[in-house]
């Protein structure tokens, strides 16, 4: 089936990555234009732009739409569309089931945003929601609660189509394709689906659990109850970090293979590290409680430091696949850098927050909104884009503009740290997160400026991506099936792969860089022709 | 620096600002200098090795023993940071316990403003949407704050302090804190709904003499 019924109903893997990745896009920029008026409001102190209550909202649902309806659901995207062909696998695990949790997903966004048209106002106690504030009587009203469904219907969404490609990795690989000699970007997307499969369940039972309270069923009462309630959320709310994190460090690790020729570097240390990682992300979650008094800090503290080692490895690798290389400066590959290094101050600021005793500086202010700012957007949305440019040549048959991509790049470059620096020093300064208004104070009125332009740089950023793609489908540059030599065995196939994935028979698999074997191979024969038996 | 003040009063007491400052002095410049080593390493690889011919790229792609001792070197620094982490956060973690507070304050966190109502001279003062009536201290003694909230999560933080403690319903916590002579700015730092904005005090460390000719008078007198 073809258009529009085809995109609605069909359970090839590619229809629904695609369909989920293009609707995450769509929450992305909705989610943006909520940051636009936040930093509009927030320009200089005591502003009027918008109310107090609508500042509560636009705060929460930026948050609860990138996290909930972008970032994590576009990783899954990216991994439904792309593993099965990175494994060689013609077709996805439970594909009708995906496309089922695709649907509910999407519902449940739609619920959430319903809240904007509900009296009182849409969601506004933030995308952690904590009892007891979002309880009946603190925040009464439809719109909170169509935000507790809306999360419960997507986290539900999201929890199966992960399943779905956990159950792929397990069952579709081609023969030869051990677990050793998946591709990069395969492991990281199969440990993100694992953390959702062990954390989204949490999820969708805390989110229950609130609405019971919220409707006379008083669960989250009391100082155990609050306690309760941070515990619950953040088993689900640290593990899902790191969901947020790795497919995008697979896309820039591939993009950076690819575009320095050479594979990538400690690929057995490089899996370890990332296993390794998730394990402990799913022991740190009490770091986001240091200041409640209700947790054993130096434990959380302990395995939260603890994952600056297999973070170090991930950033050695990196440089080790740069070394000795043959690179390319394609806009994939300054995306992927501009990932790295820009994620690595996200990072370095995560070890700071890890100690308790810095962090009851911290916590609740402008150096956490800076932090996680640096990883999500100066990083997995950065490996996003870099995704987008080594893989969108596959996915529609045409490549991008590379003219308007660097030119995008560098907008994005300064947009986001003209936004996200600044929030360092205010943060250290005493501004608190989640404030309408601040008072005025020296300096902080320059910061606050310096932030909201560079919100808009960043929009423009996005319009050069928006623009591009257009541009790029409209008038395109047919890509071939392997633009960029790739290493993986999705580029051993049309662009865009035909509906089974494969239609030649598949090189074989003797590491987790076939198409860089066969290379290899081919020169070892035309620089040895002197060896040929003159037969 | 600020000088301390009275000198002797403070002495076994634990700062909760130069415990900050300390840790903050190690662990920033170690940050910043893995920074500009990575960066400078990739600037580096991308510039050597920038532009050669596909089949000059080398093959090599692993190298464990080296991956091994690095780890460990990572494993390392950790172990360094978490002891100094450690070492502060006893300290800190500590100081809530003082004994012999020279003053107790409770605190109590509500929809939206601070009520500080001190026990041994019976009076309350407020601040938050209700007005701006200051938390006067006395400076260089161990203050104990006990902290409550009537509603939701609050937050009492004073940043020049560096250091915040939730205030959660059905508990009271204890922070024990010290102050240097001054007048610094706190807030809420959790969000608590509608106007966590506006709710904001003003906390006034002066001269134990001070603050005790101010307590007497019972608050009902402008603050010295």
């Amino acid at each position: 089936m073809t258009g529009w019924l085809g995109a609605v109903t069909s359970t090839d893997h590619k229809r629904i990555g695609l369909t989920l990745g293009v609707c995450s896009l769509f929450y992305f920029l909705l989610g943006g234009v909520f940051a636009l008026l936040m930093r509009t409001q927030l320009a200089q102190s005591n502003m009027q732009f918008v109310s107090d209550n609508s500042y509560n909202e636009l705060f929460t649902m930026h948050g609860s739409t990138m996290i909930y309806l972008f970032v994590t659901p576009m990783a899954i995207a990216m991994a439904i569309y792309l593993v099965p062909l990175q494994i060689g696998a013609t077709r996805l695990s439970a594909p009708r089931l995906c496309l089922a949790g695709m649907w509910t997903w999407l519902c449940g966004g739609l619920v959430m945003q319903q809240g904007w048209f509900a009296s009182g106002g849409a969601g506004r106690t933030g995308w952690s929601s904590y009892a007891p504030l979002s309880n009946g009587t603190n925040t009464p009203g439809v719109g909170q609660d169509l935000w507790v469904v809306g999360v419960i219907l997507a986290a539900a969404g999201m929890l199966v189509m992960a399943a779905c490609v956990v159950a792929t990795v397990a069952r579709r690989r081609a023969p030869g394709m051990s677990l050793l000699r998946m591709p990069v970007f395969t492991w990281t997307a199969l440990v993100s689906m694992l953390m959702v499969v062990g954390a989204f369940p949490m999820l969708v039972v805390v989110m229950v659990l609130l609405y019971i309270d919220r409707h006379g069923g008083h669960i989250f009462t009391g100082f155990e109850g609050a306690i309760d309630y941070q515990d619950l959320f953040w088993f689900f709310g640290h593990p899902v970090v790191y969901v947020m994190f790795f497919p995008y460090l697979g896309a820039a690790a591939e993009a950076i293979a690819v575009n320095a020729h050479k594979r990538w570097f400690g690929y057995i240390a490089f899996v370890a590290s990332i296993m390794a990682f998730a394990a402990l992300s799913m022991a740190v979650w009490s770091h986001h409680m240091y200041v409640t008094g209700g947790v054993t800090n130096q434990y959380f503290a302990f395995t939260s430091t603890a994952l600056l080692v297999p973070a170090g490895i991930e950033y050695f690798d990196m440089i080790g696949t740069l070394i000795g290389g043959s690179i390319v400066l394609r806009t994939s590959m300054l995306f992927a850098l501009a990932f790295f290094l820009q994620f690595l101050i996200g990072g370095l600021s995560g070890i700071f927050v890890a100690s308790p005793v810095l962090d009851y500086q911290a916590y609740g202010t402008y150096i956490i909104v800076a932090h996680f700012h640096y990883t999500l957007f100066a990083g997995s949305i950065f490996g996003f884009f870099a995704g987008v440019y080594h893989w969108f040549p596959k996915i529609t048959g045409a490549v991008l503009r590379e003219r308007l991509g660097k030119l995008q790049l560098l907008v994005m470059v300064v947009g986001t740290n003209m936004t996200f620096f600044p929030m360092f020093f205010l943060g250290n300064d005493g501004m608190p997160r989640r404030v309408s208004r601040y008072p005025t104070h020296p300096g902080w009125g320059t910061l606050n400026e310096i932030e909201t332009i560079g919100a808009g740089v960043i929009a423009l950023g996005v319009l050069t991506f928006l623009i591009n793609v257009f541009v790029s489908l409209r008038r395109r540059v047919p890509a071939g099936d392997d633009p960029w030599l790739g290493h993986t065995l999705e580029w051993a196939t049309t662009s865009p792969p035909p509906p089974l994935n494969f239609e030649a028979p598949l090189p074989p698999i003797r590491s987790y860089a076939p198409l860089l074997d066969l290379r290899e191979a081919e020169m070892d024969r035309a620089r040895r022709p002197a060896e040929v038996p003159a037969s | 620096m600020q000088v301390w003040s009275p000198v002797g009063a403070i002495q076994g007491l634990i700062d909760t600002r130069t415990e900050y400052d300390h840790l903050f002095s190690i662990y920033v410049p170690i940050a910043i200098g893995v920074f500009v080593l990575i960066v400078v390493l990739v600037l580096a690889a991308v510039l050597i090795y920038r532009r050669r011919p596909p089949e000059r790229a080398a093959r090599w792609h692993e190298h464990n023993p080296l991956e091994g001792t690095y780890a460990v070197l990572l494993a390392c620094v950790a172990g360094f940071l978490l002891y100094l982490t450690f070492t502060a956060e006893h300290k800190v973690d500590t100081v809530a316990n003082q004994e012999h507070p020279s003053v107790v304050i409770r605190v109590s966190a509500s929809k939206w403003e601070w009520a500080f109502s001190y026990p041994a001279y019976g009076f309350t003062v407020r601040s938050g949407v209700v007005g701006r009536q200051p938390l006067v201290v006395p400076a260089g003694e161990a203050v104990r704050f006990e902290i409550t909230s009537l509603d939701v999560i609050h937050s009492f933080w004073i940043p020049a302090l560096r250091y915040k403690h939730d205030a959660i319903p059905g508990s009271t916590q204890i922070a024990t804190l010290v102050f240097r002579r001054g007048v610094f700015p706190g807030q809420c730092a959790e969000f608590c709904g509608l106007r966590h904005a506006d709710m904001i005090f003003t906390a006034q460390a002066v001269s134990p003499a001070a603050f005790a000719t101010w307590a007497r008078s019972r608050g009902t007198a402008a603050a010295p």
